[in-house]
Formats: C-alpha cells, structure tokens, sequence
C-alpha cells in the first residue's frame, strides 16, 4: 500500500505553513511591468465585472489577443535618454518594487485538507486489504497476477457493497507527461472493466490517472519503475 | 502559406541553425538557411560602479553584477557575438557618456558595437534608489547611437539589465528579445506538485498555487496575462483551470469528468484546444472562448493529445498514438486535413510548434529508448535530434524568438529545467534547487 514517507512530513507541513503569509494577498508592486500590471488589473476588473459567475467554465475574462501591450513595450535608445523608472514607486518598502509582476498564492488551507484526506484514505484502504496491479512497460493488460490480485478485491467489494473504489492509473518515469496521462487512465479503466467483469458494481468505482506525476518510488531503476508502473486501488472516504 | 520565414527573408539576422542543416530542396526556409548569416560583434567595455553600489547581497557591487547578467543575457540573445575587449587589449577605465578613443582600436579589431555604463544608488537612504546609465557606440556611425537610463528599487537591478539587453536586440533587430520573457513550470513540494513562474534565466521563481495536489502542465496565454493548466479537483477529477498571474484569480475551463489535460490556447486567444476522455478516450477538442462552443476535432478510439499551434492558428501539431505507439500528427484546426508527420522511431510525442513556424520540436525515444528532443519540419522533410545522453527530456517549449527550447530533464538525476538553442548549441542548466522541476513553459515577449 501506499505510505507518505516520515520524511515528507515535515516538507509538507513547511509547505502548509509557508502557504499561510499568502492569506493575505500583497499587491506585489514590480519591476518594468508594474504599470503594465496596473493596466492588467484594471483590464482582469472589467472583465470580471462583465461576466458574472466565477469558477464556472460558462465564464472567464477575455483571452482574446489583440496586439502587444504598449505600456510595456521597449522605448528605444535615446540620444538624450529620459528617466525611464523601473519597479513603480520610488524606494519601495515591504513588498513593493519587485521585479515580477505577481502573484497571489491561492487557498492555502487546501494543502492540510488534501494531506488530511490522503491520509484518511490510506487508512481505510490499509484496513481493507486492498491489492494493486502491477504493468508491463508501455502496457496497460493486466497479468495473471493483477487478475489473481482484482479477484481479491472483488470480493472485498461484494462485502463492502457501500465502499466506493477510486482506482488510480500510474506510470513509470519513462515518457512524457502527458502521454503517461492517457496511458494511466488505460490502465486504471483496465483493472475497473476487469472489477466489472467479476461483478463489482460501475457504480462504485471511479477511475483517475496521475500518470507519473505521483511516483511511489523515485530511483531510476526498473525496480522502481515497476513500482510505478501500477493500478492502484484507494477506498474514498471523501466525495 | 503556413511557411512565415519567408517573411523573415529581409532580416538581416537569422536563427543559427544554418550550419547544421544540408541547404537544399526548400526555399522556405531561408531564413535559416542563409550562409552569410554572422552574429553582431559586441563589446561591453564596462558597467562601472558609482558610490553606493554595494548590492543588497552584499560582496559583487551592483554595476558589476548588472554587467554579468547584461553579458549572459547577449549572450543568450543569439543576436550578438560577445567580444573579450582585455583579450584585444582594450582596457578602459573611466567612462564618461562620450566614446572612449580606445573604441577605435576595438572596432578595428571587427567588433561592432560597444556598450558601456554606469551604476549605483542615489543618496544614503536604506532605500535609496538605484540608478543605471547605459550607452551604445556603433562602429559604423563612429558615435554613441544612443542609451537608457533607468531608476527604481534595487530589487530591479536584474530588470535593468534585461531591459537593456532588449533595447539592443531591438535596435538591432526590431524584435523585441527574450532577456524579459518568463518561464512558468511545475515543482514538486512535499508530494503536491504546484505551478511556479521565474525569470528566463532561472533567477527569481515564484510560486502561484499551493493547492497541495496536483497541478499540471501550464501554458501561457498570447497576451502573458494567464496561464492555462490542468489541475485535480478533489484529487478525483481533472479539470483545465486558467490563473491570471497579477491577481491570482482563477477560473475553470473545462469540468466535464475524464481526463482533461494539455490546454493550449491559440495565438489569437480566441480558442483553447485541448485532450479530454470525457466521451471514452483522450480526444481533442476546441473551446471557443467567446462563445463557449465546444467542437470535437478528432474521433478515434486511441489516444489524442497535446495539441500545438501553428503561429497563424490554421493548424495543430498533436500526440496520436491511433498507430500504435505515440506518433506527431497535423491537422487543419477545424480537425480536417490529418496526416501524420513523424516516421522514424516507435514513440514520438509532446510537439512544439515553433513560433517561426518552420520546425516542429518533440521528444523522440531513441534506439537506445532515451527520450530525447528532436526537431522536424512540418513538411516533414527534415529532421534532428538535439539532445543526446542519458536521461527522459519532456516538454519541449520554444522561445518566443524561435531560437532556444526550454524542456525538463533527468540527465543530472532529478527532473531540473533547461535551455538549449535551436541548433542544438549551448546546453544550460536554468533549475538547481528542490526535488522536482518539470512542464516549463516560455511565456511570449512583451
């Protein structure tokens, strides 16, 4: 089964606790963009301004490009150069007067809900005696052991038949990351039809593929690869 | 026609792949073909430090470290060809806003164009501000052409420098330079992987997310103001969501279950192309961003993805694997007009339309199963593979000025950035920190 190692403990609970400064979003003032900033923050307003619901894909601002952005354009060279200030204000203090023109973190306490979710997870499918599936390179058949291993929790299914199933695709390192994706899916929507095949309901299973973004072993060995190379299976405790 | 270097024909400075590339059959790519093509020599006699110049660092004063980056980033620019002027023996040691008569001897050792300047901070004050003078000379004019002089907080001084260094690729060229571009990319914190944006050099990265999951491959919109990436909602879904990076806002894109994955938008803004399974398995399809439509462009039952425009939006570059293993295909971007491009080899994916139009960078597997950056044309004529060595390249992203290619790789262990030419030329390392950098993507020009 899947286990966060000891030693990520403290690296995520860093990333929590840096995440938390964030809360309260700074106007990053910036270097030569920063008037082309304020130009784009005012643009971003107007745009939200005119379509109302965010956070659905029925809207978003406008994406459409119609041109180079002119306040940040280059000026030229100048046989009497002019000041040309850099950064907005002058002497900036606190976070002003950088030279990006960023950034405001997103929702910090996600990070401690995920970690407490996974966590719950791995409990519940500990507990439940769940087995994975391991795959060829650039496979996605299951083998005699994978089917010897999905009998297993098919039967877990039959008598949990409350539980819902969450099978997770992965890849080993080898390849693209987006073709690993497709290839992930392939193999967690492999061992689900294999589940449906023994009688587990479709209803209670649900497919995701981390492709080799989720690696469960990080050495670049074929030990490790067919580690990762694996549908994985997860009892949601979540929605 | 899809072929845009010809446009290019009247530059007098063009991408250096010449020397790699057999000229023959096409006329189209002239532009990089031209055997006359010769860098600008340049010399940079000096960036001097006025008082007050110790860097916020401390230790390298502020003119001297504006003068590095300034070197690095002509050096970058493929522009110039940067000349040692102590190696000639031109030493200067005063320079004032008029030519030094040392000049002279430097241009009649061929270099071209000299730029000099000064700088340091204003007053006594913590936070005084920095302030830099720079000037160009020109051989052929014998005089100084022109120069800048920029003001701000110390925190720019990197800015200073790019900013310069633009100004000469822009008088020189007209083109606006990359020494301003950014790189947005994926990095992996505790066992999330967040998205992150940083200098074009590498220096400065920010993080924009903390999500504490997954969020995956961003793209930049045409205008730099948004990035375009998939993320996991819940861990359970995959959607396509779009960050403004001023303000950190964010929207959804796409939700309709499956896998949502490799959002590009088009050079316009107008569409978004993109690989969902929500109908079965991984196909592409094009979200008009007005109007919301969503048209289907591929209809197989094998995988289609990572779709890539053309410069002038007729066309997409995408991932089919409908033969096999993953193979580059093109199609017209209403879906018609499929035919495959890439021949050679069992696994070819993750395509990168060139924003010259006139190459199509992927990674290749090799014979030795090494996956590798290649370069094909979209005629499919010619090809090259432009790494070598150990390692898995992923995600190859050209420069906006088409001559370098930012990718990750694992040729040094963990997955880290880097940037090479076009040619193949100049292999840098632009990541060194943390257990995992990946997905870069150059962001246009401004």
């Amino acid at each position: 089964m899947k286990k966060l190692p000891a030693s990520y403990l403290p690296l995520i609970l860093g990333v929590i606790v840096l995440g938390i400064p964030a809360c309260s979003k700074k106007a990053v003032r910036s270097g030569g963009d920063s008037q082309a900033l304020q130009e784009e923050m005012a643009r971003g307003e107007m745009a939200k301004g005119g379509a109302a619901k965010e956070g659905t894909s029925s809207s978003f601002p406008d994406t459409s490009f119609s041109g180079r952005d002119d306040s940040n354009s280059l000026r030229g060279l100048d046989r009497n150069p002019s000041e040309e200030r850099l950064g907005g204000n002058a002497g900036g203090s606190g976070g002003a007067g950088h030279a990006n023109a960023m950034i405001a973190k997103a929702d910090s306490g996600s990070a401690a809900r995920q970690l407490a979710e996974i966590r719950a997870e791995q409990v519940a499918s500990v507990a439940a005696g769940l087995r994975d599936v391991f795959f060829g390179y650039d496979s996605f058949s299951i083998t005699d052991e994978g089917r010897h291993a999905l009998s297993g929790d098919a039967e877990w299914a039959r008598l949990n038949p409350y539980a819902q199933l969450k099978i997770e695709g992965h890849c080993d390192e080898r390849g693209t990351s987006a073709y690993n994706l497709v290839l992930g899916e392939k193999r967690a929507k492999a061992v689900r039809n294999y589940l449906v095949e023994l009688g587990v309901a479709p209803t209670h299973l649900s497919v995701v593929s981390y492709g080799k973004e989720r690696p469960f072993c990080t050495e670049h060995t074929e030990s490790c690869y067919s580690q990762n190379r694996r549908g994985h299976l997860v009892v949601k405790t979540g929605k | 026609m899809m072929f845009r270097a010809v446009v290019f024909i009247g530059l007098c400075v063009s991408i250096g792949v010449a020397w790699i590339i057999e000229s023959g059959a096409a006329d189209v790519f002239l532009e990089a073909t031209r055997p006359d093509f010769q860098k600008i020599p340049l010399g940079i006699a000096g960036i001097e430090n006025l008082g007050g110049s110790e860097s916020p660092e401390g230790r390298v004063k502020l003119g001297t470290r504006i003068e590095e980056i300034l070197k690095a980033d002509v050096r970058r620019s493929l522009v110039f060809a940067l000349v040692d002027l102590p190696s000639l023996g031109i030493k200067v040691n005063h320079l004032g806003a008029e030519p030094d008569p040392s000049f002279k001897q430097a241009t009649e050792n061929g270099v071209s164009v000299i730029v000099w300047g000064k700088a340091g901070i204003k007053g006594g004050s913590k936070d005084a501000d920095l302030s830099m003078d720079g000037y160009v000379y020109d051989a052929g004019t014998n005089e100084v052409v022109g120069g800048k002089r920029y003001i701000g907080s110390t925190s720019v001084a990197r800015l200073m420098a790019h900013r310069f260094a633009d100004e000469l690729v822009f008088r020189y060229t007209g083109e606006p330079g990359i020494a301003r571009t950014k790189i947005a990319y994926v990095s992996e914190l505790g066992t999330a992987r967040e998205l992150f944006v940083m200098d074009y050099d590498g220096y400065d990265p920010r993080q924009l997310t903390a999500d504490g999951f997954l969020n995956l491959m961003p793209r930049w919109s045409p205008d730099r103001r948004f990035l375009v990436f998939t993320t996991y909602r819940n861990r359970n879904t995959q959607d396509i969501d779009m960050l403004e990076l001023a303000t950190g806002k964010r929207w959804t894109l796409v939700s309709q279950g499956g896998l949502n994955i490799t959002p590009v938008l088009s050079p316009d803004g107008n569409s978004l192309a993109y690989s969902s399974s929500r109908e079965g398995n991984a196909e592409l399809y094009r979200l008009d961003t007005h109007t919301k439509a969503v048209q289907r462009l591929t209809t197989n039952a094998a995988g289609d993805l990572s779709p890539s425009w053309s410069p002038s939006g007729r066309e997409l570059a995408f991932t089919s694997d409908r033969n096999g293993g993953p193979q580059i295909f093109l199609m017209s971007a209403d879906g018609s007009n499929v035919r495959r491009l890439t021949f050679d080899g069992d696994y070819n994916a993750a395509p990168a339309w060139s924003p010259r139009g006139n190459w199509i960078a992927y990674v290749c597997r090799t014979s030795k199963k090494e996956y590798k950056l290649c370069v094909i044309t979209p005629d499919g004529q010619k090809h090259l593979q432009l790494t070598t060595g150990l390692g898995v390249d992923d995600s190859p992203s050209w420069s906006p000025d088409g001559r370098h290619l930012v990718f990750s790789s694992t040729v040094d262990g963990k997955s880290q950035i880097y940037m090479i030419n076009a040619d193949g030329k100049d292999l840098e390392r632009i990541t060194f920190t943390g257990t995992h950098n990946s997905a870069p993507s150059w962001s246009p020009a401004s």
